[in-house]
């Protein structure tokens, strides 16, 4: 399967993408994610102001035929959620990396260190699936 | 366990289908988008692979008698030609399978059965033989069924056959396609007009390569479930399973108490149902099978057998099986979707209405 992985971003196992911008992150799901699902038709993300804690579940994201959770990639305050997708899901399939979900303000810069690279979560992808 | 493939395995391979395990098959789910795939029957012509249901011949001289006496539905006052849906049931009323019988000609049936319940139907029907005069052959392995759904359906399958009247919905015709005998039904299971093309593996997948040519989108067993659920047809395993009766599932109305015998004619007799099956819809949220019912006072009174998001509504659609005592006067029902009730609006009638004759 061929899949789309920008060098710029950073990745987690649970095929979230992660765009660092200084203090803060965006969060969406990869092209390899919206592509395993198919039509997306449902998504749920918390409100500003959540705190979230890396590797629990910030939401969920629903085709027609499955419910699939979200992932935290790093600790931190909900700062931003893209009630533009919230409306449109569809656009996630149209285009993975321009439909952020939501942005975090990093509490720890640790965390980063965990996420995988675009090499690295390219290599994931091709050997778990 | 291997999977079964159907004889057209290689054609979804070639198509790209995502395939899955369904009922001991590897079965598309899924060609380009389940979108895409449903609003090709309802507005256009789709067809799917649906090779591994299952094909019972009954044959002789008692073989309405038999059929009539094994299914709660009137196999005997139907004309030939005609096709029944209809329960199969035990002595105590509950359902082994949901199914089709055709009435091909005097002394011929067919009956088309669920793929995961071959085994068990079949070993049932033979062991109620006894005292009938006629056969029952499982011919399952000898027969591919496409299912060309669509209002576009009459006009892309007339031309290929010999013949092909203008047949009345839930009826049966045999023909020829390239030579060969195949069965043609007008039956689906998308509330859509369309035809059913039982034949031998080769010339269906003649047929099968014939529409890909012909503009038929191909449409995977995802897009079927939501086809049926918009137009509220009952799965079984979902709606109907071992334990439930078909009064549980509402299907009441395939229940012929008037028919002089039949199996599971006295325990049915009361009409008694434990259960009473709802059509809810959602504004927000997508209710999905196993999630629980809630009345107004957050109690549980029941489970959503079947869900998913209506393509044509844009709404979250379900069943749901609510326990006959609680039943909420008031009409309020939620959905418990994440640890969060949603509310649920009562439908009485189907979400979508079908194009079908």
């Amino acid at each position: 399967m061929s899949t789309n992985i920008p060098a710029n971003l950073k990745y987690t196992k649970e095929h979230e993408w992660v765009l660092v911008e200084g203090e803060t992150i965006s969060v969406g799901i990869t092209d390899f994610a919206q592509s395993a699902l198919g039509d997306i038709v449902f998504l749920e993300v918390p409100q500003i102001g959540v705190e979230l804690k890396e590797g629990s579940t910030f939401g969920v994201v629903e085709s027609i035929k499955s419910v699939s959770d979200l992932y935290t990639p790093v600790s931190g305050e909900v700062t931003a959620r893209n009630t533009d997708i919230e409306s449109s899901p569809e656009k996630i399939n149209q285009d993975a990396y321009g439909a952020w979900l939501i942005k975090v303000k990093i509490k720890n810069a640790s965390d980063l260190n965990k996420l995988l690279t675009a090499q690295q979560y390219q290599e994931f992808c091709n050997t778990s699936h | 366990m291997t999977l079964l493939k159907t004889h057209l395995y290689d054609e979804h391979v070639k198509l790209n289908a995502k395939i899955v395990p369904f009922a001991g098959w590897d079965m598309p789910v899924q060609y380009t988008s389940v979108k895409d795939e449903v609003l090709a029957i309802r507005n256009n012509v789709g067809v799917f692979d649906v090779s591994h249901m299952g094909e019972f011949f009954v044959e002789g001289k008692d073989a309405e008698q038999f059929v009539d006496y094994l299914v709660t539905n009137d196999i005997i006052g139907a004309p030939t030609g005609k096709a029944i849906y209809s329960p199969l049931c035990r002595d105590n009323g509950t359902v082994i399978d949901d199914l089709i019988v055709y009435k091909l000609a005097p002394g011929r049936v067919l009956i088309c059965v669920n793929a995961s319940n071959i085994d068990k139907d079949f070993l049932w029907i033979k062991s109620q033989l006894h005292g009938f005069d006629c056969t029952l052959k499982n011919k399952s392995d000898e027969y591919s069924l496409l299912a060309l759904q669509g209002p576009k359906s009459y006009q892309i399958l007339k031309p290929l056959l010999k013949e092909l009247p203008d047949l009345e919905y839930y009826s049966v015709f045999e023909t020829q396609f390239e030579g060969a005998p195949v069965i043609i039904a007008r039956t689906g299971y998308t509330g859509e007009d369309g035809f059913e093309v039982f034949g031998d593996h080769a010339c269906i997948k003649h047929l099968w390569q014939i529409f890909m040519n012909n503009g038929v989108v191909p449409c995977g067993l995802a897009a079927r479930d939501v086809l049926r659920l918009e137009v509220c047809y009952p799965l079984y395993g979902h709606e109907l399973n071992d334990e439930l009766n078909p009064y549980d599932a509402g299907l009441g109305w395939t229940v012929k108490g008037q028919k002089a015998r039949f199996i599971g004619k006295a325990a049915l007799a009361d009409k008694k149902a434990h259960y009473k099956l709802f059509k809810l819809t959602l504004d927000r949220g997508i209710p999905r099978e196993g999630y629980q019912v809630l009345n107004g006072k957050n109690e549980v009174i029941g489970i959503i057998t079947s869900g998913t998001m209506s393509v044509v509504t844009n709404k979250g659609i379900a069943f749901a099986r609510i326990q006959i005592d609680k039943v909420p006067v008031d009409e309020v029902f939620l959905v418990d979707i994440r640890q969060k009730p949603y509310a649920a609006q009562l439908v009485k009638k189907p979400f979508v209405t079908g194009g079908h004759k």
